[in-house]
């Protein structure tokens, strides 16, 4: 039975190479596509029953499963060995990778029909999964890496995944890049640990740290070094300028890695080393900071932003850092219980946008939709339960999670504080505010629609509007499960201090308030001809710019650092390394070559005299050192 | 000094002497004569040591050298004829095919 | 004893005033003369040394077939040509101070004692003594010789012939 742990890794890779290497080989389009769709399904699938086994044995049991792969390497005397872990946060996230994962995949059976790299798309996307199922079943943060920098991988190939347009192709490298630059501090972190416990087993570190003797290294640091990896892998200012972009890729793919899966990979990483955190109050607070700073700002871009996608994606980024909220002031279990719900409804969110896309033909442009309620009605009803759940409005998932976020936030003792929360309600507010928008402007309201769209416009598939219902559903009742009593042995919450406690109903309602506010906003401004908002928008228009340019964000790194780099390539590296100096050397030791055989050349001129001269000089020496030798 | 060194010193010079002729001579049968004079050097300091040693086996090399110094003689000077035949000069700088 | 390394003082001088000559004359028929005088004066040599055979045969070889030979040619090519007015090539002072040093090396290296010379050494370089060593002992050189000589001959013929042919 301890094999288990390693099948449900290896089966998605199983997937990817069948799809990869014998996808577009098994003879006739229309077998291809169904053997691809069927195997490329099934087995995400698979392991996700596998991994529902090994939950209820993980509860049969008590005790958390652990499996010893093999030894990687052994480099002195310290050996590096593969193996899994599987305690409750890894069940949690290994049923939300696997469940969702799968009816992500399935989704893209309609979604993805008829695309001409019908099978690579399916490889990619099982090659995902199997990177992102190393990274929360690995036991030590090396396996973890070689997840983290997988699903990077992943990623990159996945959002340039039609690369024959440079824009996307760019977009996949910058995810990578800014994903790479995180992976820096990440390094530091574990040759931190490394250092002070010569292993990077994730429970041994961690007891280290909950140990009665503090370790050698300071938590801050390695908890400072290890967040700059999650701001890469979850887009946290500084490093959120891929994701708006990686919304290049295809929407299923925006949906699994960009909004369930990948991103909240920083969210368990920190959540996974509680030990460290719990002991680094000042590395907490940089992470609070960091995660309400992020929340703010990229939900005021939101409120400008013009293509479906994009608002999604920085809704992402904003919920995302909420969730670092949460880990900031120590309530892991709580940011846990937002990634489950918020892999619900954004998933949803983002799978009922692609449908969108899909009936009106390629359109992202909300300003070019609208009046489609009746038009695509399975669509609208899960986009809006998925809105809701989203917004906070009880009793949907989003609600419960993001009430307790706020709560801790308010009142934790290790950080909590006023600013904290309200800086995190007024991010809050503008997300349901700016979520209600994006409902208004594509489902209600007299069409925008050009008449070739408008005509075509139909429902999508079972395929993908099963997929939504799914997650409809979840998004509504996923609020009762009960994942933070369920982490709560390993992961306690923070103990609120008695004299804060009366303060918890206030709190709600003013959650649930906010929530009905951005809704009635949202109505206020943009229902019908959304008069109220073009002018609200023309009397802002400075700010109305700032906000739909990202705060320039992307071009101050091209100033920065784009564009020094590139000088730095250009003419240090490449026009005086590259061709001075290596080019010039190699040049000059050819040249020198011929201007030697030249010079030797000059020796035969074909005179007798000179060769009989060059016999004397040469019996000379050889008398001489004859003389000197014999 | 005595007999041997004596000669020994003969046949140096004699030999040096041919060689610088080789050297600085222009004419090719001059030439051909100075490699002439070279052999006679190291003839004579084989003699002079067969003589020494009181064996013969130097005698006999020394004859072998004036065979082939004949024979050499004889292939040398028809080459040197049939070359002055196509140029029409005996100056050795006028050969100079086999330059570079 | 004394005219005897008196003649051998002479002979010597003679070799080497010769091999002078060689160098310095200028028609190419007295540089044969000088080269004859050099001959015979180690002919000379050889005999006082007591090695009568080859005495006798450097006479006949070298200067009654070998130098014949020469003047032979010499004066076949009686040819006006610049190696007349021009004796020295453009090497003659490197040539000069190159062989100067090898020969003062060469010379200075055999600066050595020596042991006296064995009295009496004329009889084992008797034509009786030299012919049984070359005919027992060294037959085998003695018959390579003999081919060699009738392939000098063929060989002389063949290039005359050769170029005669091409160019006829």
């Amino acid at each position: 039975m301890s094999d288990l742990l390693g099948l449900i890794v290896l089966l998605p890779l199983a997937g990817f190479l069948f799809n990869g290497l014998l996808g577009t080989r098994l003879g006739g389009e229309r077998l291809n596509e169904t053997a691809v769709n069927v195997v490329a399904c099934a087995l995400p699938g698979l392991s996700f029953v596998l991994t529902l086994m090994c939950f209820f044995q993980l509860e049969a049991s008590g005790k958390p499963l652990i499996e010893a792969t093999y030894t990687w390497a052994t480099i002195g005397g310290q050996r590096f060995e593969v193996g899994f872990w599987f305690d409750r946060l890894s069940a949690v996230m290994t049923l939300v990778v696997t469940g969702v994962g799968t009816l992500i995949h399935i989704y893209s059976i309609g979604y993805m029909h008829g695309d001409k790299s019908h099978a690579r798309y399916f490889a990619y996307l099982n090659l995902f999964l199997f990177f992102m199922l190393l990274l929360v079943l690995g036991r030590s943060l090396l396996v973890m890496f070689v997840g983290w920098e997988g699903v990077g991988l992943a990623s990159y190939l996945l959002i340039g995944f039609w690369f024959d347009d440079p824009a996307k192709a760019a977009a996949g490298k910058k995810a990578f890049i800014t994903n790479r630059i995180g992976d820096a501090g990440f390094l530091v972190g574990m040759f931190l640990l490394w250092g002070t416990f010569g292993t990077l087993d994730m429970d041994t570190i961690n007891a280290g740290f909950l140990g009665p003797k503090a370790p050698a290294v300071s938590a801050s640091l390695v908890g400072l070094a290890l967040f700059i990896g999650a701001c890469g892998k979850s887009a946290q200012i500084p490093l959120h300028v891929w994701l708006p972009d990686a919304m290049a890729g295809p929407t299923p793919v925006s949906a699994l890695i960009h909004a369930a899966t990948m991103v909240t990979a920083g969210i368990y990483l920190v959540a996974r080393m509680s030990g460290i955190y719990s002991h680094a109050p000042e590395a907490s607070a940089v992470v609070a900071a960091i995660g309400v700073a992020t929340a703010f700002f990229a939900a005021t871009i939101a409120v400008a932003q013009t293509d479906i996608k994009k608002v999604l994606a920085y809704s992402t980024v904003s919920q995302l850092g909420l969730m670092f909220v949460a880990l900031g002031v120590g309530a892991y279990a709580v940011a846990i219980f937002h990634v489950v719900t918020h892999a619900f409804f954004k998933a949803c969110l983002f799978l009922g946008s692609g449908s969108v896309i899909h009936a009106l033909g390629g359109e992202q442009d909300i300003r070019k939709m609208g009046g489609l309620a009746k038009k695509i009605p399975i669509t609208f009803v899960t986009f809006a339960i998925a809105t809701a759940a989203i917004a906070g409005i009880p009793p949907l998932a989003g609600f419960f999670s993001k009430d307790e976020i706020l709560w801790f936030a308010f009142a934790s003792p290790h950080g909590g504080a006023v600013w904290l929360w309200a800086l995190a309600s007024a991010a809050s507010l503008m997300t349901s505010f700016y979520m209600f928008r994006l409902l208004w402007l594509t489902f209600f309201g007299a069409s925008r629609m050009t008449p070739e769209v408008e005509h075509h416009v139909h429902e999508s598939p079972w395929s993908m509007t099963g997929v939504l219902i799914v997650l409809a559903l979840l998004s509504a009742v996923g609020g009762f499960i009960p994942v933070v009593h369920y982490l709560e042995p390993q992961w306690p919450l923070p103990a609120v201090p008695e004299a804060l406690h009366h303060h918890e109903r206030n709190l709600i309602f003013v959650a649930v308030a906010l929530a009905f506010a951005g809704l009635a906003l949202a109505w206020w401004f943009f229902s019908g001809d959304a008069s109220r908002a073009t002018r609200v928008r023309e009397r802002l228009a400075g700010v109305h710019r700032w906000l739909t340019n990202k705060y320039y964000i992307d071009e101050l790194y091209e100033a920065l650092l784009g564009r020094p780099l590139t000088w730095l390539s250009d003419r240090v590296f490449l026009q005086l390394g590259d061709r001075t100096l290596i080019d010039g050397t190699l040049h000059a030791l050819a040249a020198g070559a011929q201007r030697g055989a030249a010079a030797f050349g000059a020796l035969q001129a074909g005179s007798l005299h000179r060769y009989a001269l060059y016999v004397v000089v040469g019996a000379l020496a050889a008398v001489l050192w004859s003389l000197r030798h014999g | 000094m005595d007999k041997t060194q004596f000669l020994l010193w003969v046949s140096l010079v004699l030999f040096s002497i041919g060689l610088l002729g080789l050297i600085v001579r222009r004419n090719l049968l001059v030439m051909l004569m100075c490699m002439e004079l070279m052999l006679n050097g190291v003839n004579l300091s084989l003699v002079t040591f067969a003589q020494r040693g009181g064996n013969v086996e130097g005698a006999v090399m020394v004859f072998l050298i004036f065979i082939v110094a004949a024979s050499e003689i004889a292939i040398a000077i028809p080459i040197v004829l049939l070359l002055v035949r196509h140029r029409r000069t005996l100056d050795a700088g006028a050969y100079t095919d086999l330059k570079g | 004893m004394i005219i005897e390394d008196l003649l051998l003082l002479l002979f010597a001088s003679a070799a080497v005033a010769g091999a002078v000559l060689m160098l310095v004359l200028r028609h190419p028929m007295r540089v044969a003369l000088a080269l004859i005088a050099t001959m015979i004066s180690l002919g000379g040599i050889y005999g006082l040394l007591g090695v009568h055979v080859i005495a006798v045969f450097q006479i006949m070889i070298y200067v009654g077939a070998v130098m014949v030979f020469m003047v032979y040619a010499i004066m076949l090519l009686d040819v006006r040509d610049p190696s007349f007015t021009e004796r020295y090539s453009t090497l003659l002072w490197p040539g000069v101070a190159a062989c100067t040093v090898l020969a003062g090396v060469l010379v200075g290296a055999a600066w050595q004692g020596q042991a006296p010379l064995l009295k009496g050494a004329g009889d084992a370089f008797g034509v009786q003594a030299f012919s049984v060593a070359f005919l027992d002992r060294y037959w085998l050189y003695f018959e390579l010789t003999s081919v060699l000589l009738v392939v000098a001959v063929l060989a002389a013929v063949a290039v005359v012939k050769l170029r005669s042919a091409r160019r006829g």
